[in-house]
């Protein structure tokens, strides 16, 4: 499996190319167009592996209750896939390692990786928008969208992240929720609200724009009928 | 101070590396991400007179945050705005420059951001009561949905209502229809503002007014 993204960061596709009989596991809506001898398959769980719980808790999690495998005739073939909102995208190279990643950031992965709704613990609850998570694991690539452009940063030691601004981080990070100001009262009246702040050594893919500020920026002045 | 805009025009976001001890005022809410050698406190937005105005009136936050670098090295801040689009940073040298409510992001400490009376034409055209008065000497940062088109005016020049983004602030702005009663209510341009005086002023290609009129035909 071979993937390619292009017409990034202002309104990226992955191009994914798939030799035979190969698996592409994609998020449900995701794909943009396909070879024609492509077969499809819906299911609620991983290919060839049971798991109704785990489709509920990606359900629960923001992301589709439902996920498409697609897998390649005997020529091969191509899917590419897309996101709703304008942005970039990434892919990361999984070799036994895990990564988070933010619901609604996953776009598809190789069929070797594993997807599974990641319990934050009771953290989760206070981070604002993001509060459901999906860990990714296993081997093989990942592909990632953000809502702008994205840009990673090295953590060592600490570094901090508005909720609304993470795609992934990699799970040697520790994170927690806290307050952006010295105290509640002035976090609160500065509009920072809560923060992630992460803890140890490893990676934090972070997205230029926050989905939800713009979704606020334009509530004012819609109308429902 | 170091101030990089990235990611432009389609996703503009800025880079600030602070020295140790500098500090540098944004909009609430403008934060991305940070080095965890920085410290938040918020203030009201020059006074809480002034802070309540350019709430209410200014279409701005009545809290600001002041990004301050404790560290004894160089941290790395990272701001943004709701909109997707460009930014510009602007230096001021003991000027002023007016920004329409909702375009500012951030400025140095030099400049202090003031509201003006902006007369009742202002009013009717939907820009408010009030207008923004970046002052003072630094870095002044603002954004806007879609590319900034900027354009040098000697005498007057007629802007879309919800498309202007700043202008200088001897300039008038008047608001008038865009062409006769038929043409501004059938032509789809309805209220114009005139900018009248000599200066520089900017312009955003899109507007998010003009993207939730379209959205709400959907709904």
């Amino acid at each position: 499996m071979e993937v390619k993204i292009e017409k990034g960061p202002g309104a990226a596709a992955a191009k994914v190319t798939l030799q035979a009989g190969e698996v592409l596991t994609a998020e449900s809506g995701a794909m943009i167009a396909m070879s024609d001898d492509l077969s499809v398959e819906t299911t609620t769980h991983k290919k060839n592996s049971r798991g109704i719980m785990k489709a509920i808790k990606r359900a629960i999690s923001g992301e589709s209750f439902f996920m498409n495998h697609f897998t390649a005739g005997p020529q091969g073939g191509t899917v590419y896939l897309g996101s709703t909102l304008p942005g970039d995208m990434f892919t990361y190279e999984l070799n036994g390692d895990k990564l988070i990643v933010q619901a609604g950031s996953y776009v598809g992965s190789a069929h070797d990786v594993n997807v599974e709704f990641n319990w934050q613990g009771f953290k989760s609850l206070f981070s604002g928008e993001s509060a459901f998570w999906l860990g990714v694991s296993g081997k093989g690539t990942v592909i990632l969208n953000s809502f702008g452009a994205i840009y990673s940063v090295e953590v060592d030691g600490d570094y901090i992240v508005d909720t609304g601004h993470i795609v992934a981080f990699q799970e040697t990070l520790n994170f927690s929720i806290g307050t952006a100001g010295s105290s509640w009262i002035n976090s609160y009246f500065g509009g920072e609200g809560l923060i992630c702040r992460f803890r140890g050594k490893g990676t934090v893919w972070c997205q230029s724009h926050n989905d939800n500020a713009f979704g606020s920026a334009l509530t004012p002045s819609l109308k429902t009928r | 101070m170091e101030i990089n805009l990235t990611g432009k025009p389609a996703f503009t976001y800025v880079n600030v590396d602070l020295q140790p001890g500098e500090t540098i005022i944004a909009e609430a809410d403008a934060m991305a991400s940070m080095a965890a050698g920085i410290s938040i406190l918020a203030k009201t937005n020059g006074g809480i007179i002034a802070g309540l105005v350019k709430k209410f009136v200014g279409g701005e936050s009545f809290f600001v945050n002041h990004f301050t670098n404790n560290s004894n090295k160089v941290q790395r801040l990272v701001l943004t705005q709701p909109t997707p689009g460009d930014m510009k940073v602007m230096e001021l040298n003991d000027q002023s420059y007016c920004l329409q409510g909702g375009s500012y992001i951030a400025c140095t400490s030099g400049i202090k951001l003031g509201v003006k009376w902006a007369g009742f034409a202002s009013l009717i055209g939907g820009e408010g009561l009030f207008k923004l008065q970046a002052s003072g000497t630094g870095q002044l940062i603002f954004g806007a949905y879609g590319a900034l088109i900027e354009k040098d005016v000697d005498g007057e020049y007629i802007v879309d209502t919800s498309h202007l983004v700043g202008y200088e602030p001897h300039m008038k702005l008047k608001t008038q229809l865009s062409g006769g009663i038929f043409s501004s209510f059938f032509g789809g341009e309805g209220l114009v503002t005139r900018v009248e005086g000599k200066g520089k002023i900017i312009i955003q290609s899109r507007s998010v007014s003009g993207l939730t009129a379209w959205l709400n035909r959907y709904f």
